[in-house]
């Protein structure tokens, strides 16, 4: 049975019990995790996960299920419905009305019919790549589909391919960081990836430390992708906007970043890893977060948007994960004039270079106030060139004023991967330059670099 | 399910796998969140699957399977076989040996969470957030939880073992905010409540609905506390926040496989070697950290783990003294002690990581109030709020919701926005006194993240409150 065949089926059991919605994700997938240059955790996974919510009387209530025979979804009707007969009663929530959905990109036969064979052949790429350092990181592939049906009428089915490469060459007081993301396997190279991240290593032996300071720097795409991710959990959250937790509460329409910096969500980006709908079979569309510096928006889910009396903008999450509030899972950084991070190094001068970030918290949304660790490739900035390498720095910054002066973006954007794929799994990225910040607050020093 | 272990694992072995394990698991789980005095989400999900594992030439295998059927184990099984084949890299893997285990075990339950009326469910929650309200807190929230998951273990080794683990727990926040300043207070502990091993009992003596009027008022007294100033000074950590500091700064270290840099990918790594076992000084004579998975109410209690093995209580850390580390079969062998039992996997659908079980900070003795004595400045915090380490676990900054003023062995002031940081074995070298038995307060978590795919771990950690010296409070931009 097709995934919306299964769908179809599940509102047919469940008619007559309210208004009916339906997701099923499907999921063929492979990771293969390697350490010290073998294999060592290889994952397979093929599952199918169905989810029905009932509205009855204004009441909602969910249940799923991955047992695909009758008698599993017979049960889970049951199990939705008397969650929903459970709840309480909430007018004007109803059930997202049918849209045209947009034609995006983000499926590749290619990257779908990769067999177990072929990805452990991809990781001994990215394992070669490394040379004689040893590699650790993982090569995955996904083949998965989402179908949202509901008794309104929406009828939402895509598709989608995803294929990540990541390497850390590491060595004795030595590593680096690379890593590559597309939905079509071709596109990615896992013996560049290893390359790239060998060639940073070997340039971070003798790390010296650094005292702590406000530091003019440059963030690597990887890093400023994981900083705004984090920032975005709950500064473009609908739900932490209206519960005035989230930084661009009370400021929309202030200027609140850089000219230069202009934040949007797109998931129709062919670049990205494209979505047509969310998780209620809302459409997607480009969704303007920061335009010039200028707050403009927020993501909104359904059930967020109508309490906040606005439209949602297609940000609904998995049901799993829908308390956190909708997010924006496709950040897309308007690119700058800079022809190469080499030209952010001499706009930045004096400072430091910072390739990735490492276990970030939220030290306080409502200021944007962010703690982590740079790691794997952290170097100093002298006379307008990467010199010597770094250990890894403690920062805490708050975003909006790492963002508040910034002297330039690269022209060129690269996609990373913002997915650690737990649960069922759903690829998201982010389209992210190089950028250059007149405010890093280092707060500390960590290890060096290696093992 | 059982039988389809047996054609799992006789599958792989058929296919040429030198060793093999099957687990079939069956998960329920059942969440209800209510916010502002309305049911805001009501989810019971269901999931189960077959997954299987195998060491053929030295290399792992995995693969699973959700279809509960002989074709879909044996399907699953040779997947793991094909990977495994074609796996790069010149392998030498071999495990610790183990007794073949048979036999079962099941979390005591006096009130089945999954019997109780989710009607009751929504009440309770009703009741407790109801109790939060208070002028300054804009958002009430509380949330109840429970799983059972039946787990069926088989081994080409001759393990055969079944286990039912039955958990629940729940949790209230309160959120404050006024001219542009955020507060959160939570209970009985932040990020997800608490939760044990055990019947809807556990959840019924958590008092949520007694104990949210004091969140409230902390909350909202937040907004006109002053920010915590920034020094070095003596803390004294809460329980919890003494919870978090063990899970971060001692067992995800003493984790073996972070040791040999298997996670270094994502989680990261260590800044302990396998030879610092017995010899390396963690901390001050007072740290006693102990694994314990078989610690009643323990989220992470069990009696076999996803590899066989019997759980066992095991000193990690004794007289400051690293005495213990969390280990699986293989890295067992490859320090060439112990047989393992910390593998644990996140359902059926994950390969099994060396995970923390329970890991406890012992008691030391005396009340709270003694452990205040004698400070004559410092800071006492509580309950986490933020939390970030490096790689190796070494440099850590943690936030607390909370923190009070302590001057002359008493709390003063109430203080907002506090964090502290530090460097692992210096701040534990600074632990002066830990309180005893008395204070020592245990919960559960279930947002532990390791692995690619990931993985969730549920762990519980107790702990008495802590008194450091020369520690760096008030970070700041």
């Amino acid at each position: 049975m097709s995934a919306s065949e299964l769908a179809e089926r599940v509102l047919e059991l469940a008619r007559g019990r309210g208004e009916l919605e339906v997701v099923v994700q499907r999921e063929r997938s492979s990771l293969a995790r390697f350490a010290a240059s073998e294999v060592h955790q290889p994952t397979l996974v093929d599952d199918t996960v169905v989810q029905l919510t009932i509205l009855r009387e204004g009441r909602t209530g969910s249940a799923s299920t991955n047992g695909t025979g009758d008698e599993h979804l017979a049960r889970l009707v049951e199990r939705a419905a008397t969650a929903a007969a459970s709840g309480t009663p909430e007018q004007g929530l109803g059930l997202t009305p049918p849209a045209p959905l947009p034609d995006v990109a983000g499926f590749d036969e290619a990257t779908a019919a990769l067999s177990a064979g072929d990805l452990a052949e991809l990781a001994g790429a990215a394992i070669g790549g490394t040379g004689d350092l040893d590699a650790y990181g993982f090569v995955t592939s996904g083949d998965c589909e989402l179908v949202v049906r509901s008794s309104a009428g929406v009828e939402a089915a895509q598709r989608f391919t995803d294929v990540t490469v990541l390497s850390i060459a590491a060595g004795a007081g030595v590593s680096g960081y690379a890593t590559r993301s597309s939905w079509a396997s071709g596109d990615v190279d896992p013996a560049a990836v290893g390359r790239e991240s060998a060639e940073k290593a070997q340039r971070t032996s003798d790390a010296a430390d650094l005292e702590p300071a406000s530091y003019r720097a440059v963030l690597e795409p990887y890093a400023l992708g994981e900083l705004l991710q984090w920032f975005a959990y709950s500064a473009f959250n609908g739900l932490a906007f209206a519960e005035e937790r989230g930084y661009l509460a009370g400021r929309l329409g202030d200027r609140v970043f850089d000219p230069k910096v202009s934040i949007a969500d797109d998931a129709l980006d062919p670049r990205g890893l494209p979505k047509a709908f969310d998780f209620e079979g809302t459409p997607k569309a480009r969704v303007p977060l920061v335009e010039e510096g200028v707050a403009r928006g927020v993501a909104w889910d359904r059930v967020t948007a109508a309490r906040a009396g606005v439209r949602s903008t297609g940000h609904a999450l998995p049901l799993s994960s829908r308390s956190f509030g909708p997010l924006p899972l496709a950040l897309s950084v308007a690119p700058g004039e800079a022809a190469s991070i080499d030209e952010l190094v001499e706009l930045v001068g004096d400072g430091v270079y910072v390739t990735r970030l490492h276990y970030l918290g939220v030290v306080d949304p409502r200021e944007g106030i962010l703690t982590g660790m740079t790691r794997d490739g952290t170097f100093r900035i002298r006379d307008g060139k990467v010199a010597e390498p770094l250990v890894n720095l403690r920062f805490t910054v708050s975003v909006p004023e790492l963002l508040s002066e910034v002297p330039g973006l690269t022209r060129e954007v690269a996609l990373v991967n913002q997915s650690d794929f737990y649960d069922e799994r759903y690829p998201f990225g982010a389209l992210v330059p190089a950028l250059a910040t007149a405010r890093f607050a280092v707060t500390g020093t960590g290890s060096g670099p290696g093992l | 399910m059982k039988a389809l272990c047996e054609a799992a694992v006789e599958a792989a072995l058929g296919a040429g796998a030198d060793y093999a394990d099957a687990r079939a698991v069956s998960r329920r789980s059942q969440r209800v969140e209510t916010k502002n005095g309305r049911v805001d989400a009501l989810s019971d999900s269901e999931s189960e699957g077959i997954g299987v594992r195998v060491l053929l030439g030295g290399a792992w295998g995995f693969a699973c399977d959700r279809r509960i059927s002989v074709e879909g184990a044996r399907e699953a099984a040779r997947r793991a076989c094909d990977f495994a084949s074609a796996a790069p890299g010149a392998h030498a893997r071999a495990l610790a040996p183990a007794d073949p285990q048979t036999g079962s075990y099941r979390t005591p339950v006096s009130r089945d969470p999954f019997a109780v009326p989710l009607e009751e469910k929504v009440e309770l929650c009703l009741r407790a957030e109801e109790a939060l309200t208070s002028p300054d807190v804009t958002v009430r929230s509380a949330f109840v939880r429970a799983r059972r998951e039946l787990r069926l273990f088989v081994s080409s080794d001759g393990a055969s073992l079944e286990q039912e683990l039955v958990e629940c727990g729940g949790g209230i926040d309160a959120v404050a905010t006024r001219d542009g300043l955020y507060q959160l207070r939570s209970y009985p502990s932040a990020h997800g409540g608490s939760s044990a091993q055990a019947g809807w009992e556990y959840v019924e003596a958590l008092g949520l609905a007694e104990e949210a009027p004091r969140v409230a008022e902390q909350a909202a007294a937040l907004l006109r506390a002053d920010r915590c100033p920034a020094g070095q000074t003596t803390v004294v950590v809460d329980a919890e926040q003494m919870q978090l500091q063990v899970h971060e700064s001692v067992g995800h270290p003493t984790e073996l496989d972070r040791i040999y840099g298997t996670e270094a990918a994502y989680a990261g790594t260590s800044f302990l070697g396998p030879d610092d076992l017995g010899t390396l000084r963690y901390g001050s004579e007072h740290m006693n950290v102990t694994a314990d998975p078989t610690t009643p109410l323990g989220l992470g209690s069990y009696g076999f783990d996803d590899e066989g093995v019997p759980a066992q209580r095991q000193p990690i850390v004794r007289d400051g003294v690293l005495r213990g580390l969390l280990t699986s079969r293989e890295t067992a062998a490859r320090i060439g002690s112990g047989s393992g039992g910390s593998m644990r996997a996140d359902g059926w659908s994950r390969m099994p990581l060396v995970r923390m079980s329970n890991l406890h900070l012992e008691p030391g003795q005396g009340s709270f109030e003694e452990l205040l004595d004698g400070i004559d400045s410092g800071i006492y915090l509580e309950t986490n709020k933020s939390w970030s380490i490096d790689d190796k676990r070494l440099n850590f900054q943690f936030g607390t919701q909370i923190a009070w003023e302590i001057r002359n062995g008493q709390l003063g002031r109430m203080l907002r926005d506090a964090t502290y940081t530090g460097v692992t074995p210096v701040f534990w070298g600074s632990l002066e006194r830990v309180a005893g038995p008395e204070t020592w307060r245990m919960h559960g978590l279930t947002n532990c993240g390791k692995g690619q795919p990931g993985q969730f771990a549920h762990v519980s950690h107790g702990a008495s409150p802590a008194r450091f010296r020369d520690v760096q409070v008030g970070v700041s931009t």
